[in-house]
């Protein structure tokens, strides 16, 4: 029992990573909660629903294709709405009210398109899941952590290592002083929202694999991702995974005492607790003080 | 010592390891113009941030009349009888200019939401002397006719004007103003000279930064200055201008 | 006849919730995505008086008001601790939460079977069971919430209010209390939403979650700003043509399974377009740039 816990703990924390890494990133070089990744991963759990079902493709070349559809909704935000927005010289405010008006528009057309019941793209016979430590677990799930995993690996490599992933850093740091060094702010924020969209598509495509999908699945995933985002500190990737394991550790272990339904709450009294207390995360800096 | 008015005693703050107060102290008479002078980064804005109460010192005291106001939240610091200006001149750009000065009266009725249902008539009497004396205030500056512009339409000048009439306003005891005169067009720079030399008739003391040493010349009866986060000259106006340390820490 | 009635009840409803929202957020510059929560807990609270205690009407309205005022207190005065967008995820965050214990608190709420079979209202004899009388109720519940939004915001706290909205330095700067001041504000706007709350609900005479989930509450913050947030008629504006809109949508000929979808896809793009072009919204005078000035 206590193991089957900690594996379904496991498969959870490795969806929660991949979204709230993509909003972890997108936060950091954008400096406002994107509040549409919500609407980004249900698009990306609902292309894979058309391709395979729909159109016939197979599951992972409609996964494959899939990913970089839900990064390509995220870019057509940020060209169609961030973007101009910003070159109003609009507040972080102003772009969380927008974010949360695309998200209603893609939700509501989705919700059109599809209907508000569950779909599923779940193979139709029952899979019995693999042993491991006295637990099971599916071959699904096994992927599903393993793509996490890969993921991250591949996104720190690239944040270390290429050109990009430094000029991401320099604009996280402080976006003024990297657009006099010459970098293309802009530029760097659009491939971010690409890569961050893409993530987000990923974990909703994961997450289909595990549970049904419908339209308004996206905010949960959104919420856990925001959770352990703030949790492990914004913008420091290592700390997100410190903030998905966290996360998915109390929600998972607490159904020893409380029953399941309660762990949004759960959640939600976490990111509460440390927004109040410990709004900088594990590992994140200090949150300046106010400044006179 | 003790008698001083306004004491202030080995103030230290440092931010990320930098010490921006490094043990600083000074006092104040009561109805003295103090200017305050230094280069940049010697903790003069910092100091004004510490005695308003923005900033908690990490030691040291702010004690003014007896009474020690050190780590008290801003807003109680400006009830006590402190009034200040911003170096970046903060004032609420979107609401008239009269608004701005009816803002800066402390203590009114009707901002407590009781008196507003319950004790309208004195809050509403209250307000109407308030708007009288605002108007009278901003006639005596020559902003009168602006009274119902938005506060942003008026020129830098006459933003700096209108932060030193809140001060006023405040009926506060020590100003302290934060380069009241800096970048502004000489016609004015008099016009606010010469409000600030009127000050101590009122019973008012005044703490002064400024880098204009002709406007520190004219109107402080007493210069400290600092750099470093410490003291390091204090007297008239011509002492300190020939102070052999003064030209040092210029010079470096 | 009746179908027009019931369009105005309802936008009367809305302009309690969205006058309320205006003043923490359009005022004090609080943007909350808690206000469906003290809207719900609100009416849960009358009800469950009601139908467990059969205490009289106005005492429950008393209760469920004062309740959410000092919920709304407790709620708001941590959340001052956290800044701008922050405070919006941390109210999301007890928005969340609350619609958790409301759907999830079975033995008390009924959870998502909801409370049917709420009484009429009694007011010392009075009876409010026709539509008539039901507008009478809410439209008077609207005119005492306008009034006390009014005489707020015209007042010096009023003032006090916008200023820190814009600059809390300068309010700290002189003299006046911010955290207090917006723990207060956020404390009357909650109780103002109960009011909403208890109409709904013996209104409806049947409540669930899922009228108070995160989609109310962002839609009751697209009524603020798209009317105007900071203005006093500009809420009251956005809840007549949103409240309305669904039943144009119903004219054209659109089915109502479609139209719900369809009305929301309407005001979040209204949202996103107001954003854009015209972030004061209808009416208003707060554009929720704060920030800017300072930096």
């Amino acid at each position: 029992m206590f193991s089957q816990l900690l594996v379904n703990a496991l498969i959870a924390a490795s969806i929660y990573l991949v979204v709230a890494a993509g909003i972890s990133l997108a936060y950091s070089v954008t400096r406002f909660f994107h509040f549409a990744h919500a609407a980004v991963i249900a698009c990306g759990a609902y292309s894979v629903f058309v391709l395979h079902v729909w159109v016939g493709l197979p599951l992972s070349i409609s996964a494959l294709i899939a990913a970089p559809l839900g990064g390509a909704v995220g870019l057509a935000l940020e060209l169609l709405i961030y973007r101009p927005l910003r070159r109003k010289a609009a507040g972080p405010l102003v772009l969380l009210l927008a974010s949360i008006g695309a998200y209603v528009v893609l939700q509501n057309v989705m919700s059109l398109a599809f209907g508000d019941a569950s779909r599923s793209i779940r193979p139709t016979s029952v899979q019995e899941g693999l042993p491991f430590l006295g637990a099971r677990i599916t071959c699904v799930q096994l992927i599903s952590i393993a793509v996490a995993l890969a993921l991250l690996i591949i996104l720190l490599t690239a944040f270390v290592r290429t050109r990009w992933g430094k000029m991401a850093r320099a604009v996280m740091s402080d976006p003024e002083l990297a657009s006099v060094s010459g970098i293309n702010v802009d530029g760097v924020i659009l491939w971010v929202s690409f890569v961050a969209s893409m993530l987000a598509a990923t974990g909703g495509i994961l997450q289909s694999l595990d549970v049904d999908m419908t339209p308004t699945m996206g905010m949960t995933a959104l919420l856990a991702g925001v959770v352990a985002a703030v949790v492990g500190g914004i913008g420091r990737l290592p700390g997100v995974v410190l903030g998905a394991i966290f996360l998915a550790l109390a929600q998972h272990l607490s159904t020893w005492i409380i029953s399941t339904q309660w762990q949004d709450a759960i959640a939600f009294a976490i990111l509460l607790a440390f927004l109040i207390f410990r709004p900088e995360g594990f590992m994140g800096k200090k949150v300046r003080e106010t400044t006179v | 010592m003790t008698n001083d008015w306004l004491r202030i005693d080995g103030l230290a703050k440092s931010f990320d390891g930098v010490k921006a107060l490094a043990g600083f102290s000074c006092s104040l008479r009561e109805g003295e113009i103090l200017g305050l002078l230094g280069p940049n980064g010697a903790g003069k804005t910092t100091l004004f941030n510490v005695i308003s109460g923005f900033l908690a010192p990490e030691s040291g005291n702010v004690v003014l009349r007896g009474v020690n106001l050190t780590g008290k939240p801003p807003h109680r610091i400006a009830t006590a009888g402190i009034a200040r200006t911003f170096q970046d001149l903060r004032l609420i750009r979107q609401l008239s200019v009269l608004d701005n000065v009816l803002l800066s009266f402390r203590d009114q009725p009707g901002e407590r939401l009781g008196n507003v249902f319950f004790r309208g008539k004195s809050s509403q009497d209250q307000e109407a002397a308030n708007r009288n004396e605002a108007t009278s205030l901003l006639e005596e500056c020559g902003l009168a006719e602006k009274a119902n512009d938005p506060a942003e339409d008026l020129s830098y000048g006459q933003q700096k004007l209108l932060s030193l009439v809140c001060c006023l306003a405040a009926k506060a005891d020590l100003l302290l103003l934060d380069e009241p005169v800096a970048g502004i067009a000489p016609e004015m720079i008099e016009k606010m000279l010469g409000i600030i030399r009127d000050l101590p008739n009122q019973g008012k003391s005044v703490m002064l930064i400024e880098h204009d040493l002709d406007a520190v010349m004219q109107v402080c009866d007493r210069v400290v200055f600092m750099d470093a986060g410490v003291k390091v000259s204090e007297g008239t106006p011509e002492e300190v201008r020939n102070d052999p340390k003064v030209i040092e820490a210029y010079i470096a | 006849m009746e179908y027009l009635l019931h369009i105005l009840i309802l936008i009367g409803i809305y302009v309690i919730l969205a006058s309320s929202l205006n003043l923490i957020a359009g005022y004090a510059g609080l943007l909350s995505i808690a206000h469906a929560a003290f809207f719900g807990v609100g009416a849960y609270v009358a009800v469950l008086m009601g139908l467990h205690w059969e205490t009289p009407f106005l005492v429950n309205l008393a209760a469920a008001v004062v309740f959410c005022g000092i919920l709304g207190g407790v709620v708001g005065a941590p959340g001052l601790r956290i800044r701008d967008d922050y405070f919006v995820i941390a109210t999301f965050a007890f928005q969340v939460i609350a619609f958790s214990v409301l759907n999830n608190w079975v033995s008390l709420t009924g959870g998502p079977m909801g409370l049917p079979g709420i009484p009429q209202p009694v007011i010392f004899g009075w009876t409010v069971s026709s539509h008539w009388e039901f507008l009478v109720l809410t439209g008077g519940c609207c005119a005492a919430v306008l009034w006390i939004c009014h005489k707020i915001v015209t007042s010096p706290f009023g003032r006090m209010l916008k200023a820190i909205r814009e600059d809390e330095v300068f309010a700290q700067a002189a003299g006046k209390n911010v955290a207090a001041c917006k723990v207060l504000v956020f404390a009357i706007g909650a109780a103002m939403a109960a009011v909403a709350g208890v109409m709904y609900a013996h209104y409806i005479s049947f409540i669930d979650p899922t009228s108070f989930t995160v989609m109310e509450s962002i839609f009751i913050i697209s009524i603020v700003i798209i009317g105007g947030a900071g203005s006093m008629w500009g809420p009251v504006l956005g809840a007549v043509v949103l409240v309305a809109l669904p039943e144009v949508l119903r004219f054209v000929g659109l089915p109502s399974a479609v139209a719900a979808n369809v009305r929301q896809i309407l005001y979040g793009g209204a949202l996103v377009a107001m954003m854009m072009w015209r972030p004061q919204g209808l009416l208003g005078e707060y554009a929720f740039r704060k920030g800017e000035a300072q930096q």
